[in-house]
C-alpha cells in the first residue's frame, strides 16, 4: 500500500513538473445571482476553512494540483494542514467540509447553480455563467 | 481477544480509508472516522503513566492501550438546516479493555448563517482542545497534556448547546454555551483501583476570538458533581462521621452534590511555520467538597520543516487550597488527620516532552513523543505508584499512527 502511494505521488510529481510551465491562473468564482463583486483572499478563504458560513464552499478533488494550490496561495496551508483543520470541525460536529467536484467544468456548474455557493476554477474554464471575484497570482 | 480485534478493526478501516477517502461523502449520509494505533512504554515498573480517567497505563512494556482508539462519526442531513450525528469511541477508559461509548448524538438545528443549535449528547468545551482531544490527527502533540487535562474529567453532556460565530472583517468571533447533564464513570486509582459512577448538572459559556494564524479563547463551566460510590471516600467519610465530625464527614463528600468551577484560557497560533499552543485552567470547589483546588498550565511550541513538525511542551499542575475548613476540635496528628490532610492535599507534577508529527501520506500521520514526568506531591498523575510516592523521574516514549478518514 505504501508503496503504491509513494509510487503514485511520484508519478504525480513527475507529471506535475512536465505539465507546470503554462499553467494558468486560478479564480475564485460564485453565480451571477450572487452580489458580491470582488473579494480579498483572506476572505475566501474563511469559507473554505469552516470559519464562515455566509456561502457555501465548493472544492476541487482532493488530490488535485489546483486544490493544494488554492490553499496554499489563500492561506498558506499544505493539504494536510488543511485536513488537520477539517478534521477539528468535522469530529466536533461543528461543521461538513465542502463538497467536492470532479473538476472545472463540475465546480463551475455547481456554483453557477447556487446563489450561496463560491468556488474555484483555472482561469481558462471561466463562462457566462458564474463571476469572478478574486484571481489568484 | 479484544485487543487482536481492535488492531484488526483499526488495519481494515486503514485499508478503507485508502481505499475510499472522501467517497463516503455521497448525498444525504456521510460516515466519517478517526484514530490512532499507538504503542507506549515508561522506564519503570513502579507507577504507571496514563491518560486521565484510564484505568490502566503503561509501565516498563509495551502496550498499545496508552492512545489507540477509534472514533467512527455518521452525519445525516435530513434537510437544509437540520442534521443528526453520532458518533462512537473505542479506546481504554475507565477499563483495562477496550470500550466503546456513545461520544455524542445530537440533532443540530441551523438557525440562521451564524448560529445553530445542538439538541443531545454534546461535548462539553470545557478547555481549548475537549472539542477534539481524542482526534489523535487533529493535534499536534501525541496526547492533551494530563496535568491540565486531568482537572474535568467529563467530556460531554446531555442537553443542548448553541453555536453562534460571526466574521468582522478578518477577525473571526465564535461563542458557544451549554446545559445539560453528564453522566458516566470516574476512575479512582486510590487503593486497588475501583470505578465510580458520577451525575453532574453543568452549565458552562466559551468565546474565540480568530485573527489570521492566531486563537484566544476564554472558557467558563461549573458542574455539580453527584457521586454516591467513591469508595475510598464514603469510607472515611464514615469514619469521619462515628468519631463525632458528621459536618467534615458531610463536607468531604460527593453524595449529596457539590458545585465546582472550571476557568480556562488558551491560545494557538500557527504563523509561518512556527506551531504554538498554551493554556492555563483553575479549577475551584464552590462548595466544600474533598476535591482540591489547582492550578494548571502547558505551553508547546514547534517548528514547521515541511511535512515535519519537531514540538516541545512544558506542561504543570499545582494545588491551590481547598474548601474544606477543619473543625477546631481536629486533632492535628495522628493517622485520621494523616488521612484527611492527605485527600484534601492535590497531586503535583510537572512534565516536559519533546515529538515529531510527520505528515507522510494522505490523512495519515505519525508521531514520536517523550514524555519526562517529574512527579511532586501524591506522585502527580501516575497511578498505583507504592505508597510512599514516586519520586524519581519518569520516562515514556510512545509512537503513533493518526488517521482520519
Amino acid at each position: 500500500m505504501k508503496h503504491l502511494m509513494s509510487a503514485l505521488a511520484l508519478v504525480a510529481t513527475v507529471a506535475a513538473a512536465f505539465t507546470t510551465p503554462a499553467r494558468a491562473e486560478t479564480v475564485v468564482i460564485v453565480s451571477q445571482k450572487n452580489p458580491a463583486t470582488r473579494m480579498f483572499s483572506e476572505q475566501a478563504s474563511q469559507f473554505f476553512l469552516g470559519k464562515s458560513n455566509l456561502f457555501t464552499p465548493v472544492d476541487q478533488p482532493e488530490s488535485s494540483t489546483i486544490r493544494a494550490d488554492f490553499y496554499r496561495k489563500v492561506a498558506d496551508k499544505d493539504p494536510a494542514q488543511v485536513k488537520a483543520l477539517w478534521s477539528k470541525l468535522v469530529f466536533t460536529g461543528k461543521a461538513t467540509p465542502p463538497k467536492e467536484y470532479a473538476g472545472n467544468a463540475e465546480v463551475k456548474k455547481a456554483v453557477a447553480a447556487d446563489p450561496k455557493a463560491i468556488g474555484y476554477i483555472d482561469k481558462s474554464a471561466v463562462d457566462d455563467t458564474v463571476k469572478v471575484i478574486l484571481t489568484l497570482p | 481477544m479484544k485487543k487482536q480485534l481492535l488492531v484488526a478493526a483499526v488495519l481494515a478501516a486503514t485499508a478503507a480509508m485508502q481505499a475510499r477517502a472522501g467517497v463516503m461523502d455521497d448525498g444525504d449520509l456521510s460516515i466519517s472516522g478517526f484514530g490512532t494505533l499507538g504503542v507506549a512504554k515508561s522506564n519503570t515498573d513502579q507507577a504507571q503513566f496514563a491518560r486521565y480517567n484510564q484505568a490502566e497505563g503503561v509501565a516498563d512494556k509495551a502496550r498499545i492501550g496508552l492512545d489507540t482508539n477509534l472514533g467512527l462519526q455518521a452525519t445525516y442531513k435530513i434537510n437544509d438546516w437540520l442534521s443528526g450525528t453520532a458518533q462512537v469511541l473505542t479506546r481504554k477508559n475507565t477499563s483495562t479493555s477496550f470500550t466503546t461509548d456513545l461520544t455524542w448524538a445530537f440533532l443540530k438545528a441551523r438557525i440562521n448563517d451564524e448560529t445553530s443549535v445542538r439538541v443531545g449528547r454534546v461535548v462539553m468545551p470545557i478547555f481549548l482542545i475537549s472539542d477534539y482531544q481524542n482526534v489523535g490527527y487533529a493535534n499536534n502533540m501525541m496526547r492533551p497534556p494530563i496535568e491540565m487535562y486531568a482537572q474535568a474529567p467529563i467530556e460531554n453532556v446531555d442537553g443542548v448547546d448553541i453555536n453562534f460565530q460571526r466574521a468582522f472583517g478578518d477577525f473571526n468571533f465564535t461563542t458557544q454555551a451549554f446545559v445539560g447533564t453528564s453522566r458516566g464513570k470516574l476512575f479512582i486509582p486510590t487503593g486497588g483501583g475501583s470505578v465510580a459512577t458520577y451525575r453532574a448538572p453543568a452549565v458552562g459559556a466559551s468565546a474565540s476570538g480568530e485573527y489570521g494564524p492566531f486563537v484566544v479563547r476564554v472558557s467558563h463551566a461549573r458542574a455539580d458533581l453527584n457521586s454516591d460510590d467513591i469508595t475510598p471516600i464514603n469510607s472515611l467519610s464514615s469514619t469521619l462521621k462515628t468519631v463525632g465530625f458528621a459536618q467534615l464527614a458531610s463536607d468531604i463528600s460527593l453524595v449529596q452534590g457539590k458545585k465546582i468551577a472550571f476557568t480556562a484560557i488558551g491560545a494557538t497560533m500557527d504563523w509561518n511555520n512556527i506551531v504554538a499552543q498554551a493554556e492555563y485552567a483553575q479549577r475551584r470547589a464552590k462548595e466544600a467538597v474533598y476535591i482540591p483546588d489547582t492550578n494548571a498550565w502547558y505551553a508547546m511550541v514547534g517548528y514547521r520543516v515541511g511535512k515535519f513538525l519537531p514540538y516541545y511542551s512544558h506542561a504543570s499542575y499545582r494545588d491551590a487550597g481547598h474548601s474544606v475548613t477543619l473543625p477546631g476540635n481536629f486533632p492535628k496528628t495522628g493517622v485520621l488527620a494523616a488521612t484527611v490532610a492527605n485527600v484534601l492535599a492535590s497531586a503535583e507534577q510537572t512534565s516536559d516532552l519533546i515529538g515529531v508529527r510527520w505528515d507522510f501520506a494522505k490523512s495519515v500521520a505519525l508521531k514520536v513523543q517523550v514524555d519526562r514526568v517529574k512527579p511532586g506531591a501524591k506522585s502527580g498523575a501516575l497511578i498505583f505508584a507504592p505508597a510512599a510516592g514516586i519520586k524519581s523521574n519518569v520516562t515514556v516514549v510512545a509512537a503513533g499512527l493518526d488517521f482520519v478518514f
